[in-house]
């Protein structure tokens, strides 16, 4: 049931379309992958017969046939994609029609930031970088910018004001690039990105989405406009952004590995994706009407955490969107779309803990009627993305419980013969190496493809350090993930588990020195893989020490966790790879102009940060004479929006005086106020203004203690 | 600019209040010049002092208020008159023209550009005028509001299963039970047959 619109604003009408139909190339591709599987899934059948089977056996079975043909899915797609660069495949949206001559003069676009808590100064450093590139291309007037706040940190917000009107007032560009915040984050960033619809969304005829650390060239920006408009029925075209401004060895790697492998997996996935693609949330454009014709996401029925808000949303929307025979494409060989990634073990599977809760949440999208099958299979593989974690770890523990009923069972291995006939000349050891064999050329060979994909092109050679240092660092890579994935599977597991029990995992403030994760942190993230590591590793030595040494890679990893955490967040060892030309990528040897003056600007600020202290939002919003008359101005403006209005009211029905707190400000200090009487205050612009000039009228003895410092702050 | 002079005070008072009092305001006063971001302290101090003159008078009047307070009112009120001259516009309240001054100071870029001029009595130079007049805010664009409402999206057989969430206490000890007795007869044939 939808609410009542406070506006009385009308509902975007439904534009019906032909059903679009995915062709043979979905079932060639998952063909391949489902006869490997069911090949491997044969031997591995056979060598539980030889060995004696048991339920334990069948359980063991079960989770390889799963396990093994998700390893084969992303084995194929490397295939795929590594034949695709050499063939060349021209089922590419940007293959499809000349889009390059096509006219955007007649569009409007709006390039949206959704901001919530994130380092302000980066975000607007990013909308910078973009901006003037944009401006380079000469289509900077079909273009307009909002920063998106949904920050709830006092601090942040009026930090992202102070940073958006400087912004906006080195580049000249006010009634260019706009801020505004919401009342209440309600939907988090869909409820934001929803929010923006209905307030402008029918100003644009198509939207892109940033993340907070997300960049773009502006040639590209342009490109995604003239795609769409070449291809009235395209709803969505996602880039795929190259991973970049990695400082840590840690981020290095992952950005390594993100630019040479990406290449083939993304081919592959376009291949059986085509006009049937996925949405990740962030540098993808999307046809504004049908987005919104199609994408108010429905809360979901039933309890925390499967019920209620979605919170990844962004696969949902593409497949509301296919629903309606729109169609979305990967551009994956659209340049010049970046982002950042994490830069510690630590805060990835800090990412991951969120990411892992809206992809389990797709278990009940799923099955929704009326979805096309490709969504379902992207949907499916983002779950067992995560899932998979657990069902290594039962694998694993399965395993070793089969080892332990026959060591304990003191009687001797009797193999008896394979029932394929094929591998009757093997012995079990052979049988069994055979089986491994098979499992790492599938984990390995999309690597070996991306490295001779690389070979082939003198120019990405060349970007990526020469084909010597490239091939060396896909070995440093290789190795870290051996020792990374145990700990992803620990982890991942225990997301799993604690999201399926309903419980949060809390995460201790990380404590990071200047130069990446501090030891404590590590210790008290990593204690637990380092005990599992060492009683796992020792119960295994205990019953078969050969099998211990097939173990020991999985163990190691665990062992070594605080030291590899801690090392890999080092921006030092980072630089000191990048100087021995390890894990290069085109980025760093060859930045572009966007990339250059990002970093540039961002080293700047870096030198000279907003040195937070408490309260700093709070005082300067309301002591600063610019930044209240920012803060004031925009509250203002906000009071003519009548969604905001309908929520301004809603908040003040919570029976908060506003001005009974703003006396208590002034005269006790913002300690003596609660976080959310103080945000109360902070959102009222006639109080904020009248605070401004009692905090520099009122005579000392009137104010707290509090102000007196604030202000000889705030005056330096 | 000439403080009143001489007082009629005795020493180490001025306005009838003592130095002190009066250094007190100069800092508050100073401090709200300097949270304007002017830099230079020649311009500073005369300002300063031209507020406290102002303030200075008023002071044998307004016993009951600090020298502080005077003159952070005066300065309060030299502010609105000058935001008041110099904008031209017809006046909302004193808050709304004092953050509309503010923003105009900023965009116009006072504190690296126009020093000289700021508080200055007109006329003003034309760049400085038009500067101040025509800085706006412009935080979005019209609104041209539309609205979306989520369509319903039919959960299928997953649907049902989250039903279940919804089952009174009673029928939901029933269905564990059940469940529970389902695993136990699992277990029980599991067990047989290893025997």
């Amino acid at each position: 049931m939808s609410n009542p619109h406070p506006s009385g604003a009308p509902a975007p009408t439904i534009t019906a379309l032909p059903r679009i139909s995915g062709g043979w190339r979905v079932f060639f591709f998952y063909t391949c992958a489902f006869v490997l599987t069911g090949f491997v899934s044969l031997l591995f059948a056979d060598l539980i017969w030889r060995t004696g089977w048991s339920p334990a056996g069948t359980l063991l079975l079960l989770l390889f046939v799963i396990l093994f043909l998700l390893a084969a899915v992303g084995c194929v797609h490397g295939v795929f994609g590594f034949v695709l660069q050499l063939t060349g495949d021209s089922r590419r949206i940007t293959r499809l029609a000349d889009y390059k001559h096509q006219s955007i003069t007649s569009t409007s676009t709006a390039i949206v930031f959704p901001v919530y808590n994130e380092d302000s100064a980066r975000v607007c450093e990013g909308l910078r970088a973009t901006y003037e590139s944009l401006a380079r291309t000469g289509h900077l007037d079909r273009f307009d910018f909002f920063i998106l706040s949904d920050s709830t940190n006092p601090d942040r917000w009026v930090a992202e004001e102070r940073r958006w009107f400087d912004l906006v007032k080195d580049l000249n560009a006010l009634g260019n690039i706009f801020y505004r915040r919401r009342i209440q984050n309600e939907g988090k960033k869909s409820g934001n990105i929803r929010d923006f619809l209905s307030t402008w969304g029918k100003r644009y005829r198509y939207c892109i989405v940033f993340d907070a650390d997300s960049l773009m060239r502006g040639e590209t920006v342009v490109d995604l406009v003239r795609l769409m408009e070449a291809h009235p029925n395209v709803g969505m075209i996602q880039t795929v952004p190259a991973l970049v401004n990695a400082e840590s060895l840690f981020g290095r790697i992952q950005q390594f590995s993100n630019r040479l492998y990406a290449r083939i997996f993304i081919s592959g996935l376009n291949y059986w994706a085509q006009s049937f693609g996925n949405y990740w949330g962030h540098n993808a454009i999307f046809r504004t009407e049908p987005f919104m014709q199609c994408c108010d996401l429905p809360h979901l029925p039933g309890r925390k955490p499967f019920g209620g808000q979605i919170l990844s949303h962004d696969f949902v929307e593409a497949a509301l969107l296919l629903k309606e025979n729109w169609q979305v494409w990967l551009a994956h060989d659209l340049e010049g779309s970046y982002e950042e990634a994490p830069q510690s073990m630590i805060e990835n599977a800090q990412r991951d803990r969120r990411w892992c809760q809206g992809n389990l949440q797709h278990a009940l999208v799923v099955f929704a009627r009326g979805l096309r099958g490709l969504s379902r299979i992207h949907l499916a593989m983002g779950i067992f993305g995560y899932l998979s974690s657990p069902l290594w770890l039962a694998f694993l523990l399965t395993f070793n419980r089969i080892l332990y009923t026959k060591q304990s069972s003191g009687l001797s291995d009797i193999p008896v013969r394979a029932f394929t006939p094929i591998l009757g000349f093997m012995s079990v050891t052979q049988h069994a190496f055979l089986i491994f064999t098979i499992c790492m050329t599938v984990l390995f060979l999309p690597k070996v493809l991306a490295l001779v994909d690389l070979s082939y092109d003198s120019v990405r050679r060349r970007q990526f350090g020469g084909l010597h240092r490239a091939a060396f660092s896909a070995v440093l890579e290789t190795a870290f993930s051996a020792l990374h994935a145990p700990l992803q599977m620990l982890w991942h597991s225990k997301f799993v588990a604690t999201i399926l029990l309903g419980m949060g995992v809390n995460w201790a403030t990380q404590n990071r020195t200047a130069d990446g994760t501090a030891w404590s942190s590590a210790i008290r993230a990593h204690a637990g893989h380092t005990v599992i590591g060492l009683v796992w590793g020792a119960c295994v030595w205990q019953l078969d020490r050969t099998t211990f040494w097939w173990f020991a890679p999985v163990m190691l990893g665990m062992v070594v966790s605080i030291p590899l955490s801690v090392f890999t967040s080092r921006a030092a060892l980072g630089q000191l790879a990048r100087n021995s030309g390890l894990f290069l990528t085109p980025e760093e040897t060859e930045p572009g102009k966007e990339l250059v003056a990002l970093r540039s600007r961002v080293t700047e600020q870096e030198a000279n940060p907003i040195e937070f202290w408490p309260h700093w939002g709070l005082a300067h919003a309301v002591a600063d004479p610019y930044v209240n008359a920012i803060h004031v101005s925009l509250l203002r403006e906000k009071e003519l929006n009548p969604i905001y209005v309908e929520a301004l009211l809603q908040f003040r029905g919570g029976g908060l005086q506003v001005l009974v707190l703003a006396e208590r400000l002034l005269s006790d200090g913002p300690d003596a106020l609660q976080p959310a009487e103080r945000m109360f205050v902070m959102i009222d612009s006639e109080t904020m203004a009248w605070l401004h000039r009692e905090v520099w009228v009122r005579p000392p003895t009137k104010l707290a203690a509090w102000w007196h410092g604030a202000i000889q702050r705030i005056a330096r | 600019m000439n403080l009143p002079n001489p007082w009629p005070d005795e020493p180490g008072h001025i306005a009838g209040r003592p130095l002190e009092e009066w250094n007190a305001a100069y800092l508050k006063v100073e401090c709200y010049f300097h949270a304007l971001r002017l830099r230079n302290h020649v311009l500073l101090g005369e300002l300063v002092l031209n507020v406290l003159d102002r303030a200075m008078k008023r002071a044998p009047q307004e016993l009951e208020h600090s020298a502080t307070e005077i003159a952070t009112d005066e300065m309060d009120k030299l502010l609105a008159h000058w935001f008041r001259d110099v904008l031209k516009e017809p006046t909302g309240s004193a808050q709304i023209l004092s953050t509309r001054g503010r923003l105009a100071l900023y965009l116009a870029d006072m504190p690296q550009r126009w020093q000289a001029q700021f508080l200055r009595p007109g006329p003003w130079p034309e760049e400085f005028v038009t500067a101040m007049r025509t800085s706006y805010m412009d935080a979005g664009p019209d609104f041209q509001l539309a609205r979306m409402s989520p369509r319903p999206l039919d959960l299928g057989p997953i649907g049902t299963l989250t039903n279940l969430s919804r089952l009174g206490f009673w029928k939901m000890i029933l269905l564990w039970m059940l469940l529970a007795a389902i695993l136990i007869v699992i277990f029980m044939t599991h067990w047989r047959g290893n025997e």
